[in-house]
């Protein structure tokens, strides 16, 4: 047995999930993860270092690792890398000044090495705002039919309704433990 | 990070549950609530080599994690120094959450920097007490032995200097029976960075006669928090606990 396989199989025995959630400031990130959890949204503020959330959710222990966007935080999101299953992107999808700086950064993380092995999901956040983007929109913006090194998906969403949080995250699950847990 | 948090049970791999759009997760924790109670979820208790007691430990110069887990109870001493957090690392906020209800059952934050400062001047006028800001005392009400689905966030400060691994082990005790031990990596930490860290998870079923017992005997439920940067010890928090409260 090689020492992939030994790997997958601890990690299968655990069933322990990690998501690193990424995106430029002030794209919804602690709001969708407090959200998804069932937290008041009301009072957010800038994420000035990281978020994490454990829990179980379909017979998985999830680890979600939110971590601040702005600019000068950006240099240290190599440091949450490291055996990341899931990469979730998230866009203000209002934010149209942005949008290249939303490729542009996107497309560094795909090339990330310690990220190759991740699934993608993109969230088209702020869906609730009159100007917002469709998710088509950004999916073209953002070139995502270009890229072929990872499983990925887009989903409009918005994290003050809630709406397609669920959807999205479970499709992430199951593109990941496909992956992961019932490879031989 | 403190609070009761006596040991959790394990995730049985569930059955894939129908997806159903707009559900909270919420739904979902209960829906798939573990009745076998016990299993592993944290680290394990066995003796793995032989153990140093608190005694020989507190002859040694630094401590690592696998040191504190051979600890079979509550510590008397600390194990470690206030100085030796030489990262400054605060923690700032601690909150549970019930998430049943979505209640807020308790929340308490570090008064503002003014405040502090205030504080530290107070200790310097001569107090030697070596516990200040390492001990907190928690009174709860019987009900919270009987929560279901509990969220337990903990914030935190870190100075100017990064923190490259920071690691924390949290035991709980109930006199000498373990009820739980938590160990949670955190990874590195951002210079100058305000970080939170939310547990979600299910209280165990405690049986009826560990429940009065821990009622009967405020404060013999305890807990130490042992903190690590690169393997070593760098903080040591300790808490006791009511449920006695509103009788």
């Amino acid at each position: 047995m090689g020492l992939l396989a030994i790997l997958k199989k601890m990690k299968q025995k655990e069933r322990e999930v990690r998501i690193l959630m990424l995106g430029l400031d002030n794209a919804g990130k602690t709001t969708i993860l407090k959200k998804f959890n069932g937290e008041d949204v009301d009072t957010i503020s800038p994420t000035l270092g990281f978020n994490i959330k454990t829990l179980e959710h379909r017979g998985f222990k999830l680890n979600f690792w939110d971590v601040g966007g702005q600019k000068s935080l950006r240099s240290y999101w190599r440091n949450y890398f490291e055996s990341t299953d899931g990469l979730i992107w998230v866009v203000d999808s209002a934010d149209r000044l942005r949008l290249q700086d939303c490729r542009q950064e996107l497309a560094s993380l795909l090339v990330e090495e310690r990220l190759a092995g991740a699934t993608l999901l993109v969230f088209a956040n702020k869906q609730d705002l009159p100007g917002a983007l469709t998710k088509d929109t950004i999916r073209e913006a953002l070139e995502l039919d270009n890229i072929k090194t990872h499983h990925w998906c887009i989903q409009g969403c918005s994290a003050i309704t809630g709406e397609n949080l669920l959807l999205g995250i479970d499709w992430l699950l199951d593109d990941i433990s496909s992956r992961i847990f019932t490879a031989d | 990070m403190s609070g009761p948090k006596p040991k959790a049970s394990q995730a049985l791999p569930a059955k894939d549950d129908k997806k159903k759009p707009g559900g909270s997760v919420l739904r979902r924790l209960k829906s798939r609530r573990n009745p076998a109670g016990e299993g592993g979820g944290s680290v394990p208790d066995h003796r793995r080599r032989a153990q140093l007691t608190e005694q020989e430990l507190l002859t040694l110069d630094s401590l690592s994690p696998e040191h504190v887990l051979g600890l079979v109870r509550v510590t008397e001493n600390y194990l470690c120094k206030p100085e030796d957090n030489i990262y400054n690392i605060d923690f700032t906020r601690f909150k549970i959450r019930d998430l049943e209800t979505g209640m807020v059952l308790f929340e308490i934050a570090k008064p503002s920097t003014s405040d502090q400062e205030e504080e530290e001047e107070e200790t310097a006028s001569g107090e030697l007490d070596t516990s200040a800001g390492r001990f907190v005392r928690y009174q709860f009400t019987p009900t919270f032995l009987r929560l279901r689905t509990v969220g337990a966030t903990v914030e935190f400060t870190v100075g100017d200097r990064p923190v490259p691994s920071f690691r924390m082990i949290e035991r709980h005790y109930f006199r000498d029976h373990v009820l739980k031990s938590f160990d949670f990596d955190f990874g590195f930490c951002i210079p100058n960075s305000r970080n939170t860290c939310e547990h979600i998870y299910e209280f165990p079923q405690l049986s009826e006669d560990l429940i009065r017992q821990m009622v009967e005997n405020p404060y013999e439920t305890r807990s130490d928090s042992f903190y690590f940067v690169d393997n070593k010890l760098i903080m040591h928090n300790k808490a006791d606990y009511a449920y006695n409260g509103g009788q």
